[in-house]
């Protein structure tokens, strides 16, 4: 009898691990997560004695954040892998003396600049793709639009990280993150709308949204073509002495992670709209038949506002701590620090009506959709019409 | 709804009505939209600019409208301030309302089965039938809940029927009660140090702005002196290389406050360093701070991004002018370019008269470097993204008393372009067209002193004799000037010589004025215009700020989900009925839930699987 209890009992103790979250992991994310440590052991190793509190705050933040992203979402993994060794290989063919002119890798793929122009290239061919795929349904063009969307991306990243690299090249203390003018943050913008994009089509297994996400893509990207052959913005140029800070390289990326998840919320929320129109005029229609039910369109512009309201806030946050550092005070009123106010009370509105009234379908789907001009004004419009302590984005 | 006695029942429910008002989510979401709306007007119109700008802008009438509705410094008006406070208020009304009851569910034991319960009541829910007896089974079941990280909780019915209740993230309301607050200490330290005293202190009347910048200090009304001691402030100062301030400068509306400082600012020393490309690199004042009896404090650089910081009082670099230059000028006049040259000499913002003249030069401003691309002196630009300085440079405006005159760029270095050394300056009639530069050649000692007697001989020779052919008396001029004034002049120099300076006399037909000014030497002074800020609250408000951050994660990311779990035992097995519901994130939660249903499937050896892989 006691030993049939026993029996039971290990019986007992075995289900429950099994169940546990760390049993579950494949050896896969087992290595990533293994390979993570160890890259983060050997950074802290070789720069301990330069970092100072918040760098080590960042590097832990970044490694908790790729760890569990990378679990989260395993393509994100290869992905970041593939960046990562692309750019060292851009920034080891500099190193040993290549540049651009007599090195046939570097001037067609790997320089900053040919990275972006491909990602251009791309991102334009993967919204004819997947707009193709929202009227036909193929799956092959499905394929061929989640594809060309991820060389993109992955192009656009190497380009950001080797032009990080060139802005030292020639010049030293020119050096900075290639955040600092709006060209370098709409190719940052291009890449993780894409990326972010790309992340909740896989989640929620619907390419059809592709067809409302990333003609905005598109639309970004053809303004990057503008700036580059008419303005010339992708020069690289030294950089004013309030941008020399720390907190640039954080809180720049994270406020464009942000656009990217509200512009892709209000994308859905104009697809919901229109598969709306479609389901209730009859329901043969090809948006009714493509898009995904409109539960789940308002679950994932729910995910996406949440995910960019926390990233938000945090960017806005930093901003305010860079603030106090650069302009004497962390909130002066400027134009640019009011629209981001407009925006976060903005979307703290949606979210008390989502959560504590319970409000849902069509008019969160519209609420959603609207917020696009909110925050497109905040990220163009501020630097283009008014004038302010953030005039670095100015045509 | 609780029963209220008769007496007072008509002042309380008055009461209730204004807290069910303050606490209700049609009015926080109607603030938290209007907050947005009002915000928009101060980034449409230029905040805090002088009065007149104003003024000219909407005319009389309306800029008195928008004067007193307080458009000019909206996020100080008390309207919008009124609506902040509403929206504090309705925060704090929510919070207080809803602590208790949010604290009393995260603390309440989960095994209370009520109808809440009821798995079948549940947004998922489902039934699998298992052979194993009910003890087993629900053992199974909590098992699988705790590797899961739910904490399950049994419960026995009676009636032959078993309980497991479970529940994961049950701090998830912390994350409600964590933001809120965090929205309420961050208004409220914002509000210290918006410095409400001295805010109330002008609403009364007993500190009033100065509106008079062209005083001393010293004549600086006493109603306009802020508090020693005050809490909070934000002001600036300009202080000139190797002087010092007291005091800083906070501007309200039309004038400003004078807030004086615990310590004494010392600007020892100012230095701007550039880029290869002339654009500012960084600005860093090197400042002293004394206390009264003269005794050093602390020293150090003050640079952009990086502040000073010193008992709660922080330094920044905001910005730089010229403190002053003293400018040592030479002037050739251009009527009598025989005579001698005159010497003068006057600090940067000073006006002088020239002696000889109807003319009055006021000096504008000093510049150390100029950086220019090279394509822009060269002829023939060499390399690309090359780039020179010519040096230092001052402007000035010269005027004379009917009024008419004209803005000069004057380079103090000869620049070379094509082998010829010339003296540079640029010259405009009116006020921001492009300059018109004229290049005057220099001569072997490096000024246009060879070129004003080439002038002087000209005239001369015009007055003596007008009979000589005109080309040849020019150039004979040339060489007779040459031959006393610069003997060791090449030929080839010569020639270039020659040519600019018959450019140049052609150039002079249009100048403005009939003289000349050159800069020989200078005594550079900066002046740092530095921000001078004390807000205690500001460690306040970031705490509050982590404290959101980390609220805003728990709410979205660490949702409340229960799983409640039905036995009964059948003849043959028991009957189980599983139910789950999530406070976020139904979609995320359906599939967690499936999951579970999977292994429970397994681990209780469902009937139905298996005829099915009995059939399979």
């Amino acid at each position: 009898m006691a030993s049939s209890q026993a029996d039971e009992l290990l019986t007992l103790t075995k289900i429950e691990a099994e169940g546990r979250w760390i049993n579950r992991l494949s050896k896969l994310d087992l290595l990533w997560f293994a390979g993570l440590t160890v890259t983060v052991g050997v950074l802290v190793d070789v720069f301990n004695s330069q970092f100072w509190f918040w760098q080590y705050v960042v590097l832990a933040t970044w490694y908790v954040t790729l760890v569990a992203v990378g679990i989260h979402w395993r393509a994100f993994q290869v992905a970041f892998l593939t960046v990562l060794s692309a750019a060292l290989l851009g920034v080891w063919l500099y190193s040993i003396g290549q540049t651009p002119a007599n090195d046939i890798i570097l001037r067609y793929v790997l320089q900053g600049y040919a990275g972006v122009m491909w990602m251009i290239g791309f991102l334009l061919a993967a919204t004819s793709a997947y707009v193709i795929y929202l009227f036909t349904l193929s799956e092959k063009f499905g394929r061929l639009a989640t594809g060309l969307t991820w060389a993109g991306v992955l192009m656009g990243f190497i380009g950001l990280g080797v032009r990080w690299r060139e802005t030292y090249i020639g010049h030293p203390d020119w050096g900075h993150v290639p955040v600092t003018n709006l060209w370098e943050v709409l190719v940052v913008f291009c890449a993780a709308t894409s990326l972010f994009y790309l992340y909740y089509e896989s989640r929620f297994k619907s390419k059809a949204l592709g067809a409302f996400v990333m003609p905005l893509v598109a639309a970004a990207a053809a303004f990057l073509v503008w700036l580059t052959f008419v303005q010339h913005m992708d020069r690289i140029a030294p950089i004013i002495p309030a941008l020399q800070s720390f907190w640039m390289k954080l809180h720049v990326p994270m406020m464009f992670v942000a656009y990217a998840n509200f512009t892709i919320a209000s994308l859905i929320g104009l697809a919901y709209i229109l598969g709306d129109r479609s389901r209730r005029s009859g329901g043969g229609g090809i948006l009714a038949r493509a898009l995904p039910s409109g539960e789940v369109m308002d679950n994932m512009m729910s995910k996406a506002i949440a995910l960019g309201f926390l990233l938000f806030t945090i960017a806005t946050i930093l901003g305010a701590v860079w603030a106090a550092k650069a302009w004497g005070g962390f909130w002066s009123w400027d134009p640019k620090e009011t629209w981001a106010l407009i925006v976060w009370l903005n979307y703290a509105g949606y979210l008390h009506a989502r959560t504590s009234k319970g409000w849902r379908g069509k008019q969160m789907a519209w609420w959603s959709f609207m917020s696009l001009w909110v925050v497109t004004f905040c990220f163009l419009g501020v630097n283009l019409f008014l004038s302010g302590l953030h005039s670095y984005g100015k045509l | 709804m609780t029963k209220q006695s008769s007496v007072g029942a008509v002042s309380h429910s008055r009461a209730r009505l204004a807290v069910n008002f303050l606490g209700s989510m049609r009015l926080a979401v109607s603030l938290l939209v209007l907050l947005a709306i009002a915000s928009v007007i101060g980034t449409v119109l230029n905040q805090q600019q002088p009065y007149q700008d104003y003024a000219l802008k909407f005319g009389p009438f309306w800029f008195d409208v928008f004067r007193d509705i307080g458009l000019y410094n909206v996020y100080r008006t008390n309207w919008y301030l009124a609506i902040v406070g509403f929206l504090v208020l309705s925060t704090t009304t929510c919070l207080i309302r809803n602590t208790p009851r949010m604290l009393r569910e995260m603390r309440e034991p989960d095994a209370i089965v009520a109808s809440a319960y009821d798995p079948r009541g549940m947004a998922n829910n489902i039934k699998i039938i298992s052979p194993l007896s009910m003890d087993s089974a629900t053992h199974m079941v909590a098992a699988v809940m705790r590797g899961r990280g739910y904490r399950p909780k049994l419960h026995d019915r009676g009636d032959a029927s078993m309980a497991v209740i479970a529940r994961k993230g049950r701090y998830n309301r912390l994350g409600y009660i964590l933001t809120h607050a965090a929205i309420i200490v961050f208004c409220a330290a914002a509000l210290y140090n918006a410095d409400i005293p001295v805010k109330l202190a002008m609403l009364v009347g007993s500190i009033r702005p100065e509106n008079n910048f062209h005083i001393p200090l010293s004549e600086v009304s006493k109603d306009a002196w802020l508090p020693y001691n005050n809490p909070a402030y934000r002001g600036t100062v300009t202080v000139p290389e190797g002087q010092s301030t007291q005091v800083t400068y906070e501007l309200v509306g039309n004038g400003y406050l004078v807030q004086p400082l615990p310590f004494r600012i010392m600007l020892r020393r100012f230095h701007v360093s550039y880029y290869s490309t002339g654009m500012p690199k960084d600005f860093i004042s090197n400042i002293v701070l004394y206390n009264n009896e003269g005794k050093v404090l602390k020293e150090a650089n003050v640079r952009v991004n990086h502040p000073l910081t010193y008992k709660g009082v922080q330094i920044f670099q905001a910005s730089f002018v010229d403190g002053g230059s003293l400018l040592k000028m030479k002037r050739y006049m251009l009527n009598n370019p025989g005579a001698d040259a005159v010497y003068q000499q006057a600090r940067v913002g000073q006006s002088i008269y020239l002696s000889g003249t109807t003319y009055k030069l006021k000096l504008k401003g000093f510049s150390l470097d100029n950086v220019v691309p090279a394509s822009a002196i060269e002829s023939r630009p060499s390399a690309t993204d090359q780039h020179i300085n010519l040096g230092p440079s001052f402007t000035y405006i010269a005027q004379n008393k009917s009024g008419s005159g004209a803005e000069f760029k004057t380079y103090m270095q000869p620049i070379t372009r094509d082998g010829q050394s010339y003296f540079v300056q640029g010259v405009r009639t009116a006020f921001g067209i492009p300059y018109e530069y004229l290049f005057i050649p220099t001569g072997p000692n490096g000024n246009i002193g060879l070129f004003m007697k080439y002038l002087s001989a000209l005239q001369q020779q015009a007055t003596a004799d007008s009979s000589e052919n005109t080309k040849s008396y020019v150039l004979n001029t040339f060489k007779k000037v040459v031959a006393k004034y610069a003997p060791s002049m090449t030929v080839d120099a010569e020639a270039a010589y020659f040519q600019s300076a018959i450019s140049a006399i052609l150039q002079l037909k249009a100048y403005p004025v009939p003289f000349i000014v050159t800069l020989t030497g200078f005594d550079h002074r900066w002046a740092a215009g530095l921000e001078v800020t004390k807000w205690p609250a500001t460690v306040v408000i970031y705490w509050g700020c982590a404290v959101l951050v980390l609220g805003i994660f728990i709410l979205f990311y660490l949702p409340q989900r229960r799983l409640s779990v039905v036995l009964h035992a059948l003849t043959d097995g028991t009957e189980v009925i599983v139910g789950g519901t999530s406070s976020r994130n139904p979609y995320e939660f359906t599939k967690e839930f499936e999951e579970v249903v999977t292994r429970l499937r397994s681990v209780l050896g469902n009937q139905d699987d298996k005829k099915e892989n009995v059939d399979g």
